[in-house]
């Protein structure tokens, strides 16, 4: 079948599975919400634009940007109970959004990290992302004065993990060539290093280390409307760079050599895999803390459904990601007493990775 | 103006400041296989390598159908130079289709997808390759002669007027051997330049309308395998006496090196 049809068609489904996915999810906690009341409330809150005006936001604490202001009409006013329509959309909503981006960046992310290495153990944390992002907002929270220009945690994490990232690059890159295997160590090292920083933080953090610990295990608590919009404009916009690359990783499999013969500019293209990976990447970790796994198996168990072909791969592997994360975070709130989603992603992960890898044969990773 | 698909003027490449190659010119015409032989360590790989401007010439020239190849992009590249090498990774699990199909990259822009023209050209390629059987055969599951009909038809999908293959029999038996250096010879008859280079001297001078001599990267002679493979020569390349002798079933000119005791004797 032809690749782009076998593309839309998994997409089309898998982001069937995320919207019920999310409907499922945004009915379930303390106060059990039908689904036919989800979707009501969620159609009384559908806007079409009717107008355009600019006005000046700040968008996620950092910058000022003049904003193309909306004006809105409403098309449904179904009958719903106010307090039901108030958690699904105030309380719920933000959070399974986000988590959806996040487990979105992460699994696309992971796949592409995988495919560039060419190594199964890749995750979206090779080239340093994660503990930058970990030592940015642990320092922000233990000593906040070691942060300049007055970023929030968020703007710590990004900026953190960004730095890290671009650190492995520079370390990693001689004379404009950045052989795979110098970066892989180069991340490990930084990975280490940064670590023991953290490390070191947390032993200085006295009454913030219960804070600290939260963060770092992961958590998607307490997201508002403000975190996904920066989140979900920064995504998209990188998701498309990495899909437009994607028959360029699949060459990329058969070594920079061949690559470079059948038409590859192999330094430009991982350049741009690079840093399109780690913003992404430091989008999502700066917003939801460390959470791993998702990163590295969700790739895996759908390279096992729909072949390593990266135009299929990649967005079905984003879209599994994203109902991943909303199921496991689902299940971390909907206990008596709330866990990191971190936790949860891992202790439900690895027993049904173990399941696939023992159940199919998996010898082309 | 030289009409020769590939030309290669006085071409030097240096490495870490120690010449590989130095002053090697040679022109291959369309319709025409030029075997590079020579000893191990000798430059035919670099020689390789360095036509298709993976290692840049330190001085120089390579073109080909008159476009200087330092200059190209990667894509136009692909258009133009077709490459078997001697060993690819094709650990994961693509099928042979979608392996071949990697040959049609450099026509494909980024946003497109894989038009008429490209599925003639892979479907044709498996075709010469026999390999339409195993299309939809994952590559992991194929045997070292079958693998290496794919990097094959992967070179053919690519449709360029200039195809270098290195070492293409190093890891075949003598089946697979002769097969593959036909397949390579109905492509040169239809048109295609080729270079390969070979390390048996006996299939080489078998296959090759020409032969290139290179030794610590020198060119030492370039012609017809009988006008090259000269006992004197032989020895001033790989160091070891050599009896020249006629195949009596191809003709073609069949190279016995000597051990020293055989020397002695003779």
């Amino acid at each position: 079948m032809d690749v782009r049809q076998r593309a839309v068609g998994w997409s089309l489904w898998l982001a069937a599975l995320l919207a019920a996915v999310i409907t499922l999810s945004a009915g379930i906690g303390p106060v059990s919400i039908q689904p036919s009341v989800v979707i009501k409330s969620l159609l009384n809150n559908v806007a079409i634009p009717v107008g355009f005006d600019l006005t000046s936001r700040v968008v996620g604490g950092v910058l000022q940007l003049p904003t193309p202001g909306v004006r809105w009409h409403s098309p449904f006013a179904y009958s719903v109970d106010a307090t039901h329509e108030t958690i699904v959309m105030r309380v719920r909503l933000p959070r399974i959004l986000l988590a959806a981006l996040v487990g979105f960046s992460l699994a696309a992310a992971g796949t592409v990290m995988q495919g560039f290495f060419r190594n199964p153990m890749a995750d979206p944390s090779i080239i340093g992302v994660s503990s930058g992002a970990a030592a940015g907002a642990v320092a922000f929270l233990v000593v906040p004065v070691a942060i300049p220009f007055g970023l929030g945690l968020q703007g710590a994490a990004f900026a953190g993990a960004l730095l890290a990232a671009f650190a492995v690059y520079a370390i990693a890159t001689e004379g404009g060539r950045t052989p795979v295997a110098t970066l892989l160590l180069a991340g490990i090292a930084i990975q280490a290093f940064l670590g023991s920083v953290i490390s070191y933080l947390q032993l200085r953090s006295g009454e913030g280390l219960r804070q600290v610990v939260h963060w770092l295990m992961g958590h998607l608590g307490n997201a508002t409307w403000d975190d996904v919009a920066v989140t979900v404009v920064i995504v998209p916009l990188l998701f498309g760079v990495l899909l437009a690359y994607g028959r360029d990783l699949n060459v990329l499999l058969l070594g920079e050599e061949a690559a470079s013969g059948l038409g590859v500019e192999v330094e430009r293209t991982k350049r741009i895999l690079l840093a399109a990976s780690a913003v992404i990447t430091a989008a999502a970790v700066a917003v939801s803390g460390v959470i791993g796994f998702v990163g590295l198996i969700v790739p895996h168990m759908v390279r096992l459904v729909v072949g390593p072909d990266h135009r299929v791969l990649l967005p079905a592997a984003a879209l599994a990601g994203a109902s991943f994360l909303v199921l496991t975070d689902t299940v971390a709130r909907a206990g008596a007493t709330e866990v990191p989603v971190g936790i949860v992603t891992a202790a439900l992960g690895a027993p049904f990775f173990l399941y696939l890898l023992r159940s199919r044969e998996v010898d082309e990773l | 103006m030289s009409t020769d698909t590939l030309v290669v003027e006085e071409l030097s490449v240096a490495l870490s400041g120690t010449n590989i190659i130095s002053d090697v010119s040679v022109s291959v015409d369309s319709g025409e296989l030029l075997g590079v032989v020579g000893p191990n360590g000798a430059g035919k790989t670099t020689l390789l390598r360095a036509i298709q401007c993976i290692l840049p010439p330190t001085t120089g020239s390579v073109t080909v159908e008159g476009q200087p190849v330092e200059r190209l992009s990667a894509r136009q590249r692909g258009r133009l130079i077709a490459s078997v090498p001697q060993e690819t990774r094709l650990s994961f699990s693509f099928t042979v289709e979608q392996a071949v199909a990697m040959g049609r990259n450099p026509h494909i822009g980024r946003f497109g997808t894989a038009d008429n023209t490209d599925h003639q050209a892979v479907q044709s390629a498996l075709k010469r390759t026999q390999l339409t059987d195993f299309a939809d055969r994952p590559v992991t599951e194929l045997s070292g002669g079958e693998r290496q009909r794919v990097l094959l038809a992967r070179a053919f999908a690519q449709n360029a007027p200039l195809l270098l293959l290195d070492e293409p029999t190093a890891n075949l038996d003598i089946n697979h051997a002769i097969n593959t250096l036909e397949l390579v010879r109905t492509a040169v008859e239809n048109g295609t330049a080729a270079v390969a280079a070979i390390h048996d001297l006996d299939v080489a001078a078998r296959y090759c309308d020409r032969l290139l001599l290179i030794a610590n990267g020198k060119l030492l002679a370039v012609g017809p395998p009988a006008s090259v493979l000269t006992s004197q020569r032989l020895e001033a390349a790989f160091d070891v006496k050599t009896v020249i002798s006629e195949d009596p079933t191809t003709h073609s000119p069949r190279v016995t090196a000597l051990s020293s005791k055989e020397t002695d004797e003779s």
